[in-house]
């Protein structure tokens, strides 16, 4: 006498059980519309008022992070727009890549790729100094008091 | 080949094997198995309701809608088992209402009746709300709770496995079996669909609830599947067949397509009109006017297009009308009919009537058991071990037309009873040995077709099939017309036995089991028709025009079709003769190619009430 | 067999049309011993076969199948019962949409062109038209798709106002034919997904007043193939023969979700 497979195999389905795809999902949502605010005050400040685009240089940059808020801002606005991009990303590669294996790639290389511009991005935030002690004349902009 | 071992095999996962799965599974080991997934049985395309006295939106009691089963069965009905079932529907509809079943509800809360085809208050003075409905979705609302339960218990099902031979261990239409002696089940043999593998599967008990056999019929509301495979092996094991001659037509299915309208139209208002806009059924049942049963309800509708007042331009169906009811009425209530008219026919019921004509929709007659579900020999031994519920079984409660909604009732209550008889029977008893080769016949039968290099083809035997059986053995039935069908039948049997199919295949082969399933088309006909031929009256859903009235005298007691084997020492063909069974008075013996049907009888319980003339 | 197969014409005059089916076709190699059911089986080529056939206007996809099953070739295989859209056996994907044969009229299809017909996508095909529903099903199951309740039994029938009883309405539509679920494009890929019918019918029993069992549906459908993973692209919504607005059935699932957790 052979058998045959029970008539009700399960599917073998792993189980997280966290609200980590929750946390994502609100996440998603919430950096996105804090996103829309924070982008279009960061176009508006820079391509309109304040003499417009064409008053860009290194000095408007270096003249905006001289203030704390604008610090704040491009700091939130690259967290926000690197996780949201990224877990972005992450649904797309799970749900379009087959294999685990492929998966598995894609996603090292999009973590290790946000991971390098979040904290080169945070550095430069957080060190920036637009007239470093001890930096050759010739390379500091003019507003630099020697 | 692989076998099984299970105290209780149901055969089939509609509305009756699962209630049977439910209570037979918590107390021995079940499987059901079934050859479609369980949620496609046409359970599910019942519509309106179900009736049980609960009183919650009127008085009404259980006694009152055992008068109406009786009366709507034109007192063909067993009165003692009509009362089990009209007093356990309220159990059964609270079952279900707590199992999960979401009926509709009354403002306090309760569950909401709604009125329905000849279900009245006191013994016929009006209609009374009695049937529960879930919209118009009833049926597909008990099949899904019932199925949510089988889940809940991890009651095993074998999906798309079809049953093809019933094993007992004497075969009552091969040999002579005398009275006293004890029959037994011991098991089913049935094909994997998917594989082609055949599966002996031993059990101590079991149920068949395979449904009914509409596709005898052209214009049926019946699915495809619904071939009568459980009443025909049981048939070919010598096993009678009660009251076959009994088909209801359904007044309304969609005109042409048969597709079913549900009665709640009517209960919830709806009005037949002919095409001069009268309201027909005025005339035949004045009291109830179109809530008036369905075998009457049909009969009428049928009259109307007879003497040249149908609607359209062939004159040939009659007008369902909803257009005085609010669309949000017909919204709320029924949805699921409106958009049937809508989509096959693209009438729309706010502002149209629809096309209606009677279409075949249940068979009242099935394997006779009694009221613990226990299939019957003969009048009065049963088989042991052997049991049936739903359609295919005929209990008999619903006589010789079955009222509307007591289908989904005839499931609940004696899914209920066999599912509970067959466990504790195979508590006790022990498994009955096998036959030698227990799938022989059937692996014979498959490969004889399978590799059958050319002959017959299925599809114009069956349409055969069905176009004499809609022609000559439908809502009007005449001596000469049954006659009719009869030799057309058996020369259908003749050519099916050349029956060839093209797909010779193993895996998911459809085209050998629609072979198959005709040729239970054919033993399930023959017996329709033979039971109609020897009735010579008109009862209930079975109406002769050359015996226009009900023969109380002569044919008050119900048909038991029997098969068995020709007299091999020159006997007289008649009767019951030699055979020493209770196989009745009616003594009529037909001849087919290889065996007889006889035709018994089996008399008719009555408790309270006598028979009356049936008015409405 | 079907009762439109000869159509009278009742219904004013029935035009009878020729129609072209382009049918997806897959026979499966006969293994010398039956394989257990699910296992996987051989490969063989999938390909296209085109069948002409008179239809009339009543018609079908449905009955043109069984007329190409009947009266030409006996082993194109599919699903089929009520014939009506409400067994939910015979889903495929008819013209690039997920549809129940029975429920599309040909009258409703461009004549001028070829009808394709493909078995639903997500699902190994294992025969033509016919596809592995078991995983399908498991899903379902897995769901606790029945009502969970606490406390003694009430001896009549629990309570629920009608408007206690409209809010699961939709979902209780439900045939289980696979319609949404095989239009899911995150289904098609790995198959992990519980898919929009599981989710319709967890959502059946949340909101049932009745039920007591959410939380245990919550925590099942909040898994990382839970609902977090519907990308609300509608294909479901616009799949349903029956009707069901199923995105939005997600998306109160998800709701109840957050609801829950803060």
């Amino acid at each position: 006498m052979t058998t045959i497979a029970e008539p009700r195999s399960r599917a073998t389905r792993k189980t997280s059980r966290t609200n980590a795809e929750m946390i994502g999902w609100i996440f998603m949502r919430a950096s996105g519309v804090l996103l829309v605010v924070l982008i279009f005050g960061h176009l508006i400040t820079n391509l309109i008022t304040n003499g417009g685009v064409h008053a860009i240089d290194f000095g408007f940059v270096a003249g905006k992070w001289a203030a704390p808020l604008w610090r704040v801002w491009d700091l939130l606005m690259l967290w926000l727009a690197m996780i949201h991009g990224t877990n972005g990303v992450r649904t797309i590669v799970n749900d379009y890549a087959e294999k685990t294996s492929t998966r598995l790639v894609l996603k090292s290389i999009l973590v290790l790729a946000a991971v390098v511009v979040v904290v080169l991005g945070t550095l430069v935030i957080f060190t920036f100094d637009p007239c470093p002690p001890g930096a050759p004349a010739d390379l500091l902009p003019s507003f630099c008091k020697a | 080949m692989q076998t099984h071992q299970y105290d209780v095999v149901i055969v089939g996962a509609g509305g009756a094997g699962m209630r049977a799965a439910l209570e037979a599974s918590t107390r021995a080991r079940t499987a059901v198995i079934t050859k479609l997934y369980p949620t496609r049985s046409h359970t599910g395309a019942a519509q309106g309701g179900m009736c049980a006295a609960l009183a919650n939106v009127e008085e009404d009691n259980w006694e009152w809608h055992t008068f109406d089963t009786v009366k709507g069965g034109d007192y063909l009905v067993d009165q003692d088992a009509a009362e089990i079932m009209a007093k356990e529907a309220i159990d059964a509809v609270l079952d279900l209402e707590k199992m999960g079943l979401p009926f509709n509800r009354t403002p306090e809360g309760k569950i909401d009746q709604r009125r329905f085809g000849g279900h009245t208050r006191n013994h016929g003075d009006a209609p009374v709300r009695r049937a529960c409905y879930a919209a118009d979705r009833t049926g597909h609302m008990i099949l899904q709770t019932l199925y949510q339960n089988c889940v809940k218990q991890d009651v095993e099902f074998y999906n798309e496995f079809y049953v093809l031979d019933l094993l007992v261990d004497h075969d009552l239409a091969a040999t002579h079996v005398p009275d006293g002696e004890e029959v037994h089940a011991s098991g089913v043999v049935a094909y994997d669909l998917a594989t082609g593998e055949i599966h002996v599967f031993q059990a101590k008990a079991v149920i068949l609830a395979t449904g009914g056999a509409g596709k005898i019929f052209k214009t049926t509301s019946n699915a495809h599947t619904l071939t009568g495979d459980g009443i025909a092996l049981a048939y070919r094991r010598g096993i009678p067949l009660e009251d076959m001659e009994f088909f209801q037509f359904h007044p309304t299915g969609l005109a042409g397509l048969g597709i079913l309208l549900s009665e709640a139209a009517r209960g919830e208002g709806g009005i037949l009109r002919n095409s001069e806009g009268e309201r027909f059924m005025e005339r035949y049942a004045p009291t109830i006017k179109d809530l008036a049963p369905r075998d009457i309800v049909a009969r009428s509708m049928a009259n109307e297009v007879r003497e040249g007042r149908g609607a359209g331009p062939h004159k040939d169906y009659v007008l369902l009308d909803l257009t005085h009811l609010e669309p949000a009425v017909i919204d709320a209530k029924l949805p699921d009919i409106t958009e049937f008219a809508r989509t096959y026919l693209g009438v729309e019921p706010y502002t149209e009537p629809v096309p209606v004509y009677p279409t075949a929709h249940y068979m009242m007659g099935g394997v006779p058991t009694n009221v613990e579900g226990e299939v019957l020999r003969n009048a009065t031994d049963v088989i042991r071990g052997l049991y049936a519920a739903g359609e295919c079984a005929c209990v008999s409660v619903h006589g010789s037309n079955r009222l509307g909604t007591n289908s989904l009732l005839d499931i609940n209550v004696f899914g209920k009873r066999s599912g509970r008889a067959a466990a504790a029977y195979a508590a006790t008893a022990d498994f009955v040995e096998l036959p030698d080769d227990p799938a022989g016949p059937v692996v014979a039968e498959l490969e004889a077709i399978r590799t059958r290099p050319d002959g017959e083809r299925v599809a114009d035997i069956r349409a055969e099939l069905q176009q004499t059986m809609d022609t000559n053995a439908q809502v009007f039935r005449t001596q000469e017309s049954l006659e009719q069908a009869l030799e057309d039948i058996k020369a259908l049997q003749k050519r099916y036995r050349a029956v060839a199919v093209q797909d010779r295949s193993r895996s998911f082969n459809t085209d050998l089991l629609e072979a198959v399933e005709l040729g239970f088309l054919l033993d399930v006909a023959e017996t329709v028709v033979v039971g109609a031929i020897n009735r010579k009256e008109s009862r209930g859903g079975h109406f002769r025009e050359d015996f226009p009235k009900r023969d109380d005298a002569g044919y008050m007691r119900h048909t038991l079709a029997y098969r068995r084997p020709l007299p091999t020492d020159g006997h007289r063909l008649w009767s019951n003769d030699s055979d020493g069974d209770h196989e009745g008075e009616f003594a009529h013996t037909t001849v087919f190619d290889g065996y007889r049907l006889v035709l018994g009888s089996k008399p008719v319980t009555v408790t309270r009430y006598q028979p009356m003339e049936r008015k409405y | 067999m079907t009762a439109t197969a000869q159509a009278p014409s009742q219904i004013g005059e029935v035009p009878t049309f020729e129609v072209r089916l382009k049918v997806r076709r897959y026979l499966p190699p006969e293994p010398a011993q039956p394989l257990p059911y699910g296992a996987p089986a051989p490969q063989a080529e999938a390909y296209w076969e085109e069948f002409t056939v008179r239809v009339h206007g009543t018609d079908r996809v449905l009955d043109a199948l069984h007329k190409v099953k009947w009266e030409q070739d006996g082993s194109l295989t599919f699903r089929r019962s009520c014939a009506h859209g409400v067994c939910g056996s015979d889903a495929m994907r008819i013209n690039g949409r997920n549809r129940l044969a029975c429920k599309t009229l040909l009258k409703d299809l461009d004549p001028t062109k070829p009808i394709t017909i493909e078995p639903i996508k997500g699902l190994s095909v294992l025969k033509d038209l016919v596809v592995d529903m078991e995983p399908f099903f498991a899903s379902y199951r897995e769901i606790m798709p029945f009502l969970v309740t606490s406390g003694n039994e009430p001896t009549r029938e629990r309570l629920q106002s009608p408007e206690q009883r409209a809010r699961y309405d939709d979902t209780t539509k439900c045939i289980l034919c696979a319609c949404c679920t095989s239009s899911c494009p995150v289904f098609w890929n790995d198959g992990q997904y519980f898919g929009p019918a599981a989710i319709v019918n967890a959502h059946r029993f949340i909101f049932d007043s009745r039920d007591s069992g959410a939380a245990q549906r919550l925590e099942i459908l909040n898994d990382k193939e839970g609902v977090w993973r519907c990308r609300t692209t509608f294909n479901c919504t616009e799949a349903c023969p029956r009707g069901i607005e199923v995105t939005k059935a997600i998306a109160e699932v998800k709701r109840a979700m957050i609801t829950r957790a803060y």
